[in-house]
């Protein structure tokens, strides 16, 4: 067995609207290790959350569609798979996490039957057996087991994301999809949900999939970072490569734009512009028309993939003829 | 470059003035054609009624009994053929739309005004003045809509705006309880507060905020609605409490065909037909005009 | 001394619940100088919001007045609340559900004008309008479009346009920028910022995110459970924060960065709701140095250093 537990390659999902075509992800490629945390950091429409539903093989269909690639988890061809062991797999070698926990829950269900039923699916034991490890996962969530027989709306937000944790754990996944997890959450409550996934992480020994816009949370949980725009990777690296060593301009465009609050005089530096119309893509770099090193080249190349290391890696123009080529700064 | 663009800016400005709603809407209806062939199937009924005089003659064709002529069929005198009578069922069609077409859309104008504005209070202001409105609505809504108008009508006196009130006021409970509804469901958003902030009135914020954007259901209600009018007019006419014979109405002339249905079934077939198509109009139209007014949906 | 615009004074604001009643806003006091920002922090729950609404009057007071140049405007009646709209203003968090979807951009920037009468002549009136568009960088190709065909920048921006429309000097600005992704929450920061420098307006900055308002403001204030329980000048609060929720609440925003130089305070327990609050510090059961005075009796708002205010009952020691 490869130490890669997952494995996407070239990837492109399409949504196939009245209006046209949106090319949601379009020839992308990550992998993670197993027990790694990758943080997959993009904004609105960068295809993320595309990206992350196609793992999970949930890509509403119609609209959308995997066109190519491959999906590899834990050694299986997830393309190749038919619902029923897509069924099997779902929860519980791969599971989960959504973004909004007020929705995600059932709300005349107990969540003890909730993490229960999760159990039942993919385990073969009983009712009081499921019941047992339901309250077990509670306590591993930090919440009393006792409280297993309440119902969703007597949580508050930051305990009901930790009912939708102990759900996605309750089968001892290999991968887990987070989705935004946090951002919902007021800032200390992100901060208790945070530290219980960097414990919960360790304690199952899975691989996660961290999807966020925060680059605050990446430093915080992941291992390796993986940029998106427009449907591509255009960096990827260890934490600490992207974080010291930032290539791609569009990272350095992102950690310029958020406000740095051990420095309060610095000035914010946005990115012009507005992310490219996902049905019109342009020719050449899809960041091309926001980025201030731009050149004629850019316009009309798809850029090519250097590395720096063996995961250290970026998509632009500006690194191929010159590798040590330096971005203006501003990394903090 | 930055002064060329703006040039640039001007440049269409003089091009593209402003927009007005109203054209925003009619030129988004013109894109659905079932709302136009609604649209069009409309206006000819109204042209038959406004114009009536010069088709058929109201003494002579639509309510002089013939009893030589009795049921003929459909031929090149009489295109819909005559009923019982000997009455042209053409004439009476043509003339039977003053009354039908014009008391149902009345009778709904009569219930949508009074019952949307009660309603658009009721779920506006809400608590005990919803309450009140709300509660005598129901001991209303409670009666049977028919009989209500019967009472209505009986109280009144038989004539052709009785049976207007009658029929609208029945459906006013009806009305509040869909503009409320939709009243509240948009009252709580945030561009009403935004709407509040710059110094809007209560009234300027119902009539400009709050209606236009819950007009879906209500369009989609009245066109219904419209429909079930012209059925509750011919009810009454049926009863002796509506449009008194021999004055030609779709309803009655539905009802009173009704024994002659299996031999002469163009008796029934022409005045349902016309029923059916006025209220198939209605509710394209009512569609398309929904759709218009959503400018979400191109 | 510059001259102060608003002050509120003991301000509280309650809502009948079920279980009780709601302190949202409970007593308290504040004022703003002309042309300063006032950053308003908290999470969610914490009565912000409904500060900035009741200052607005989109709410009504519980008790307590608000103090706009000189005039309590909890006395004031319909025609001079109207008058007062035009000064003072609001920018929503939601740029998706404030602005009204069946108005084009350029009706919707119009009607708070053409409303107050500000201009009549309806061409002079366009003009303006065209003008505000330039003045928050919404081209004017855009004046016939909707604002569900924009993006949520965009459609701040003109929410931002509208706010400006009459003869604004104050804005609420109740999370403007927490709806947007990160790179254009730069820009609309930026043009909100330029806008006051330009225009001489003062803001009130209502925010759950503490590195935001530590770009923009020149105090800040921070709320928890319908109290005030750190009031002190930006700079002074991001270096010398005492109460131990503000000290919690800065550690625990993430930092985009490898070296970890502070320490991450980890608060037990959940935000509850300040219904029927007791007579004690409303932090004091998540609090992680809570003493027995803490939960017995509830601490005032006291001036430990020039200009810094602070109610907990530990500083002293």
């Amino acid at each position: 067995m490869s130490d890669k537990l997952l494995k996407i390659e070239d990837l492109v999902v399409q949504y196939i609207t009245d209006d046209g075509i949106v090319e949601a992800v379009n020839g992308l490629n990550i992998t993670v290790d197993r027990g790694k945390t990758l943080g997959l950091v993009g904004e609105t429409g960068a295809g993320k959350t595309t990206t992350a539903l196609s793992i999970m093989r949930l890509i509403p269909h119609p609209p959308g569609k995997i066109i190519s690639g491959g999906i590899e988890l834990d050694g299986m061809d997830l393309l190749a798979l038919n619902e029923q062991r897509l069924e099997k797999i779902r929860g519980d070698v791969v599971s989960m996490i959504f973004q909004d926990p007020m929705t995600a829950l059932n709300p005349v269900i107990t969540v003890g039957d909730q993490i229960a039923e999760a159990i039942m699916i993919h385990q073969k034991v009983g009712q009081a057996q499921a019941s047992q490890k339901a309250r077990e996962m509670l306590e591993i969530v930090g919440i009393p087991g006792n409280r297993s027989n309440e119902y969703p709306h007597q949580f508050s937000g930051g305990m009901k994301q930790r009912v939708v944790i102990a759900i996605a754990l309750s089968c001892n996944p290999k991968l887990l999809i987070a989705d935004e997890p946090t951002t919902a959450l007021d800032v200390t409550i992100q901060a208790q949900v945070l530290e219980l996934m960097k414990s919960l992480k360790v304690k199952f020994q899975m691989g996660m999939v961290l999807i966020t816009h925060d680059l605050g949370v990446v430093a915080e949980v992941c291992d390796d970072v993986a940029i998106m725009y427009a449907g591509r990777i255009v960096e990827q690296g260890t934490l600490e490569e992207v974080f010291t060593e930032v290539k791609h301009p569009y990272t350095e465009g992102l950690f310029n734009s958020i406000p740095n609050i051990d420095d309060r005089k610095e000035k914010l530096k946005p990115i012009r512009g507005l992310m490219s119309d996902p049905y019109n893509l342009p020719k050449g770099c899809s960041f091309c028309d926001r980025c201030d090193y731009a050149m004629p080249v850019c316009e009309t190349e798809k850029p090519p993939k250097i590395y720096f290391s063996d995961t250290h890696f970026v998509e632009c123009h500006l690194y191929r003829d010159q590798q040590d080529f330096k971005l203006k700064g501003g990394m903090k | 470059m930055s002064n060329k663009s703006e040039v640039i800016a001007t440049e269409n400005l003089i091009k593209t003035k402003k927009r007005s709603q109203s054209a925003d809407v009619w030129r988004r209806l013109k894109k659905s054609p079932t709302a136009m062939i609604g649209l069009a199937i409309i206006v000819l009924f109204l042209f038959m009624a406004l114009f009536a005089p010069l088709i058929a003659d109201y003494d002579d064709e639509a309510i002089k009994m013939n009893v030589r002529e009795r049921l003929q069929p459909p031929s090149t005198t009489h295109i819909f053929g005559t009923d019982e009578f000997g009455r042209d069922i053409f004439a009476r069609i043509v003339w039977g739309t003053r009354i039908s077409l014009f008391v149902g859309l009345i009778s709904v104008s009569i219930a949508l005004s009074i019952g949307g504005f009660l309603g658009a209070i009721a779920g506006y202001y809400g608590g005990r003045l919803d309450n009140a409105i709300m509660r005598v609505l129901d001991v209303l809504l409670a009666i049977p809509t028919i009989l209500l108008a019967i009472t209505i009508v009986a109280a009144l006196g038989a004539s052709v705006l009785n049976l207007m009130i009658a029929v609208g006021v029945s459906n006013i409970p009806g009305f509040a309880r869909v503009v409320r509804a939709a009243v509240l469901s948009v009252k709580d958003e945030e561009f009403i507060e935004a709407a509040r902030a710059i110094g809007a009135n209560d009234f300027i914020i119902i009539v400009r905020h709050v209606l236009p954007n819950s007009m879906a259901p209500i369009i989609v209600f009245a066109t219904l609605k419209v429909a079930s009018s012209i059925m509750g007019i011919s009810s009454l006419s049926f009863i002796g409490l509506g449009v008194q014979p021999p004055t030609p109405e779709w309803g009655s002339m539905l009802a009173g065909g009704r024994a002659y249905i299996r031999d002469y079934m163009y008796i029934v077939m022409f005045p349902g037909l016309a029923i059916v198509m006025a209220v198939l109009s209605l509710n394209l139209i009512g569609d398309g005009l929904r759709d218009a007014l959503d400018p979400k949906l191109k | 001394m510059s001259e102060v615009i608003l002050e509120v004074k003991n301000l509280k604001k309650y809502f009948d619940t079920p279980r009780g009643k709601l302190h949202a806003v409970d007593d308290i006091n504040f004022s703003i100088e002309k042309g300063k920002t006032l950053g308003l922090v908290g999470e969610s729950g914490c009565g912000k919001s409904t500060t900035g609404r009741v200052i607005l009057r989109l709410l009504e007071a519980t008790e307590g007045e608000v103090i706009y140049e000189g005039v309590n405007i909890n006395h004031l009646d319909k025609e001079g609340m109207r008058r007062l709209r035009k000064e003072m203003q609001i920018i929503f968090q939601d740029p998706f559900s404030s602005l009204d979807p069946r108005m084009t951009v350029s009706e919707i920037i119009e009607e708070p004008i053409k409303l107050n009468k500000i201009i009549e002549d309806p061409k002079a009136r366009f003009e303006r309008v065209l003008e505000l568009m330039d003045l928050v960088g919404l081209s004017r190709r855009l004046m016939n479009t909707y604002p569900h065909e924009l993006d949520g920048g965009r459609r701040q921006r003109i929410g931002i346009a509208r706010a400006l429309s009459l003869d604004t000097k104050f804005i609420v600005c109740d999370e403007p920028v927490s709806a947007l992704d990160v790179s254009i929450q730069a820009q609309i920061l930026n043009l909100l910022k330029e806008l006051q420098d330009k225009l001489g307006l003062t803001y009130i900055f209502i925010t759950h995110d503490l590195s935001v308002v530590n770009h923009f403001s020149d105090d800040i204030a921070v709320m928890y459970l319908g109290k005030l329980i750190e009031k002190a000048p930006a700079e002074m609060l991001f270096t010398n924060p005492i109460h131990p929720y503000t000290k919690a609440l800065l550690s625990a925003i993430p930092r985009p960065t490898l070296d970890k130089k502070v320490e991450k305070i980890i608060l037990k327990g959940e935000i509850t709701s300040p219904i029927n609050p007791q007579n004690n510090c409303r932090f004091s059961d998540r609090c992680n140095h809570a003493e027995e005075i803490c939960r017995s009796q509830e601490p005032a708002l006291e001036e430990v250093a020039p200009g810094h205010f602070v109610a907990c009952h530990l500083f002293k020691k």
